[in-house]
């Protein structure tokens, strides 16, 4: 029941994160069309075959859009914290089991637990670390470089998407715990990524 | 403890932690952190670092190639590329000895044009091949090590996640790597079509024969694999030719793959969604390492472990190629027990000061190149040797009915195939920066 | 030796700056404190991190000593901005002088509060390097072109030009490949990313510079706090306004050496008459006004200020 609720929130974030991630791809693709037909109106060739064509095209005022860098930079940041309660909850995260088979049974499922509480705490911290930096940002009115929107907004989306995480987090950490007490199981199957 | 010592001392801590099973990004993130707090006998390191260095590095303009990327393969897997590709490479080859095989690992190189990961390429290729090579009677191991083999091409020809990975490490000229990465790439396909031949060759029964298709029907095969060209031209072609960077190529490659699984029909809400969260699952796994591994590697600069290693080895008078091997031999032996990003992440900040400052009578730049192709289809092999073959697991799992060991057995053959690859690459660097020279 | 003091920036160390500024310091305050303090230098942000987090480093004491941009962290120090002012500055080392005072006035208790600056300098002029020869103002329209600063690019945009950002070292093989036309750097740059051999048209401008870029060198306050005296001494006197003289005016002899190359080769020195000039000039002052308009919104007189920057240089 509650893993139901938890896998459907770690799912949301994904896509989320998925449709952001589709967003700042179309924004990049329209920025570079736009130099390059802001490029192509300047061009030797586009002037000789048509000066008032060239100056048609560049009027329009078709270019590179302002800032996209600094858009897709802030955007990335929240993405990849929205694909991280779906990673941890499915334990997508890369481990080395070769030697697993050798280890007794009851060793590997203390090691699960030890790294999934640890892994929790990391989460916890990098989050909590998340809303110190942006405090810091907000008190230096850091902006970013063209567009001069606060930095502190887009630390704030990550932190946002981060905060999830640390719940998904949660609630893995206490689910392995009671698995190791009470035999029962209360998180989904593992499923690697792929690279 | 001095601080060297330290660093010395964190490597087999990191090892152990990662033997019992630690997810590596974070027993890179205990081994950094935790070498941070001793370096410094101070806990506000850390937490500056947490600070800054989450954001900054999930932030990364350069490293937005990676979902980038990953979705693009995404996208491509679900855009029926994949059987078009198989079908065109079937056609032609189909009717040789072992020539369904040849075609398998002919569809891959094609899709590794468009894939930026080897195993997304290996699993789906394997949906489309694997029941062809059984139907017309290729034998289960042989089969399924074919496709262990060719889904490295995904790697191994451009655009590759790995290769990205280690350009920024190294602060090299992404365009430039892929543009080195292909010769080599090339001859992966050609060595494993050798190896099938000899293959099939020694054991006659592994493989069936099939019918010649007509001319005509070739033709048209081949007309059909025409997105693939697309997109792989004007992705790498554009990134080459300046048009764009290599993170703008990446988002033009995604938005070309999904326009074209789009008009195929192929991409429902469904997929699109499932796309997103395999996307989601792979990129979160990257990131999360490459931000363990940046910890790591702060506290390993701190400790000065790769000035000191680097200095030690000139010192000695090693000569330059004794080096490059004994480093290669230890990417094959621990490919067999870990995952290749995780060590290039790991390796490259230790590794390759030691090889930049040694003699092979070439410029910096194409050492590096020449060292990162190297390395990248060292580790590519680490994804087929047994025990630990990521490649291996992934198709193994899509065909149940052959047992592991036959698999481990078959993907020998391609193993070695890969060795003479290497040695050749090494002794002859101007195959891998001969595309450079103009 | 007593202290250890870890210095990181984001320049190679056989770049300029790190060669002839940075190293020279660190080597005199070792010898000077007689081996008490050993002074380690982590060039190429080898610490870990990007170049905008090294203020924070600094703060947070990741870090010791740190030298970076001002401009890396747009917003956190607008009154440094004050001298990366279109048409200011005449002289690296005067200006370095004035920035320092000016700092000294009234930056210490705003701008530079969570930290103990150490030197505060500017480069040599800035220079415009591009394909095409610019003279005119209209010579600018369309060409897309990498702006080093908050204030450039505002004024180059102002001004026609497609402004197009990216990292510096991102510079030559967008210069090569044509994704940009031009870049505006100080000459100092141009030897270390061979743009001579990229581009051959090199405008620039007589008397007073285009532009310049605010430099801060700090230390961590809590860590000089803990030093005893006689080694506070010792960094008190190598640093502050001569030392902040001394590295603006070696930055602007930098300059020679890739200015000459470029001569060499052949290259297209431009350099505009007064009245060209006084066009550009003319110009800018919109661009002024902008920033005067945004620091009335931080609360913070930009003309008074900037009046103050201009009496510095004066004497
Ligand atoms: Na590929
Ligand atoms: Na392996």
């Amino acid at each position: 029941m509650l893993l139901t609720l938890v896998e459907r929130l770690a799912r949301f974030m994904a896509i989320l994160g998925g449709l952001v991630l589709t967003a700042l791809i179309g924004l990049t693709c329209v920025s570079v069309l736009g130099r390059g037909l802001n490029t192509f109106g300047h061009s030797e060739f586009m002037t000789s075959l048509s000066e008032s064509a060239a100056n048609a095209l560049i009027a329009t005022g078709v270019g590179p859009v302002s800032g996209d860098f600094e858009l897709v930079e802030a955007g990335i940041s929240f993405t990849i914290f929205a694909f991280l309660p779906i990673c941890q909850l499915k334990r997508g995260h890369a481990t080395v089991d070769v030697f697993a088979g050798s280890f007794p049974r009851w060793m590997n499922r203390w090691l699960e637990v030890v790294w999934e509480v640890l892994l929790s705490l990391l989460i916890f911290l990098i989050t909590w670390r998340l809303f110190v930096g942006m405090e810091d940002k907000m008190r230096y009115n850091e902006t970013t470089f063209l567009l001069q929107f606060p930095i502190w907004w887009a630390f704030a989306l990550s932190f946002a998407a981060a905060a999830v995480a640390s719940v998904v987090a949660l609630y893995c950490a206490v689910a392995k715990v009671l698995e190791l007490i009470t035999g029962r199981r209360f998180t989904p199957d593992a499923e690697g990524g792929v690279h | 403890m001095s601080l060297l010592e330290l660093g010395y001392l964190s490597f087999p801590v990191l090892l152990l932690l990662v033997f019992l099973r630690a997810p590596i990004g974070l027993a890179m993130m205990i081994c950094g952190l935790g070498g941070l707090y001793l370096a410094t006998g101070s806990s506000n390191i850390i937490l500056a670092k947490l600070k800054s260095e989450t954001y900054s590095t999930f932030s990364s303009y350069s490293l937005t190639i990676i979902p980038m990327f990953l979705l693009m393969g995404q996208f491509a897997t679900h855009s029926g590329m994949s059987s078009s590709l198989f079908k065109a490479a079937e056609s032609w080859l189909g009717h040789r000895k072992g020539g369904v095989a040849m075609a398998a690992v002919g569809a891959c190189a094609g899709f590794g044009a468009i894939c930026g990961s080897s195993l997304a390429t290996a699993a789906t290729m394997s949906r489309v091949a694997l029941p062809e090579l059984r139907r017309y009677g290729y034998s289960g191991g042989f089969s399924t090590a074919t496709l262990a083999a060719g889904g490295t091409l995904g790697i191994l020809i451009p655009p590759s996640v790995i290769l990205v990975i280690y350009a920024i490490l190294t602060e090299q000229n992404i365009a430039k790597l892929f543009l080195a990465a292909f010769i080599p790439g090339i001859l992966a396909a050609i060595g494993y079509m050798i190896t099938i031949s000899i293959y099939v060759r020694l054991n006659p029964g592994s493989a069936g024969t099939r019918e010649p298709v007509p001319y005509a029907e070739r033709m048209r095969a081949l007309m059909d694999v025409w997105p693939v060209l697309l997109v792989f031209g004007l992705v790498v072609g554009g990134i080459y030719l300046g048009w764009f960077t290599p993170t703008e190529g990446a988002a033009v490659g995604a938005a070309g793959t999904g326009i074209i699984a789009l008009i195929s029909g192929n991409l429902t809400w469904k997929v699109f969604v499932d796309s997103m969260i395999q996307t989601a699952m792979s990129t979160a796994m990257i990131f999360f390492i490459v931000l363990g591994a940046g910890f790591y590697n702060s506290f390993l600069a701190l400790s000065q472990l790769p000035q000191e290693l680097s200095g030690w080895v000139v010192g000695q008078g090693f000569s330059p190629l004794v080096v490059l091997t004994l480093i290669l031999l230890f990417y094959l032996v621990f490919g067999c027990l870990m995952d290749s990003l995780s060590m290039i992440l790991l390796t490259i900040p230790i590794f390759f000061p030691v090889i930049s400052v040694l003699d092979f009578g070439m410029s910096p730049e194409h050492v590096a190149i020449w060292f990162g192709i190297l390395v990248l289809i060292v580790v590519e092999v680490g994804l087929i040797t047994p025990p630990v073959g990521m490649n291996l697991f992934i198709i193994n799992a899509m065909d149940r009915s052959t047992p592991m060991k036959e698999t481990y057995k078959a993907v020998l053959w391609f193993v070695t195939s890969d060795i003479v690859r290497v040695i050749l690459l090494v002794l002859f660097p101007s195959i891998t920066l001969f595309l450079l020279a103009g | 030796q007593e202290v250890t003091l870890r210095l990181h920036q984001f320049l190679p160390a056989q770049a300029n700056v790190p060669k002839n500024v940075l190293d020279p310091w660190a080597d005199k305050i070792e010898a000077e404190s007689g081996g008490r303090i050993k002074i380690e230098r982590y060039p190429a942000m080898q610490l870990g991190g990007k170049p905008p987090e090294l203020i924070d480093q600094m703060v947070d004491g990741v870090v010791d000593i740190v030298w970076t941009v001002a401009g890396y962290t747009p917003g956190r120090f607008p009154r440094a901005e004050v001298f990366e002012l279109p048409f200011t500055m005449t002289d690296a080392e005067t200006m370095s002088r004035a920035y320092w005072k000016l700092a000294e006035e009234t930056m210490m208790d705003e701008d530079f509060a969570r930290f103990k600056p150490l030197a505060l300098w500017v480069h040599g002029p800035g220079v415009i390097h591009s394909s095409k020869p610019i003279v005119a103002l209209s010579d600018l329209n369309g060409v897309k072109l990498r702006a080093p600063t908050r204030v450039t690019n505002k004024l180059f945009s102002n001004l026609g030009a497609t402004p197009i950002g990216m990292p510096v070292p991102a510079i030559p093989e967008a210069l090569s490949k044509g994704v940009v036309d031009a870049t505006v750097i100080p000459w100092e740059v141009v030897g270390a990313l061979k743009v001579n051999e990229l581009v051959k048209n090199h405008t620039e401008f007589p008397g007073k510079a285009l532009y310049t870029t605010s430099f801060i060198f700090g230390m961590n306050k809590d860590k000089y706090d803990s030093l005893p005296d006689d080694l506070k001494a010792i960094i008190d006197a190598n640093s502050g306004e001569e030392f902040s003289a001394f590295a603006g005016k070696q930055m602007q002899a930098d300059d020679a050496g890739p200015r000459a190359a470029a001569v060499e080769m052949g290259n297209n020195i431009i350099t505009l008459t007064d009245e060209q000039a006084a066009e550009w000039e003319a110009a800018a002052q919109g661009t002024i006004d902008e920033w005067y308009a945004e620091m009335d919104a931080k609360g913070i007189d930009g003309k008074a200020l900037q009046a103050r920057a201009e009496a510095l240089m004066a004497n």
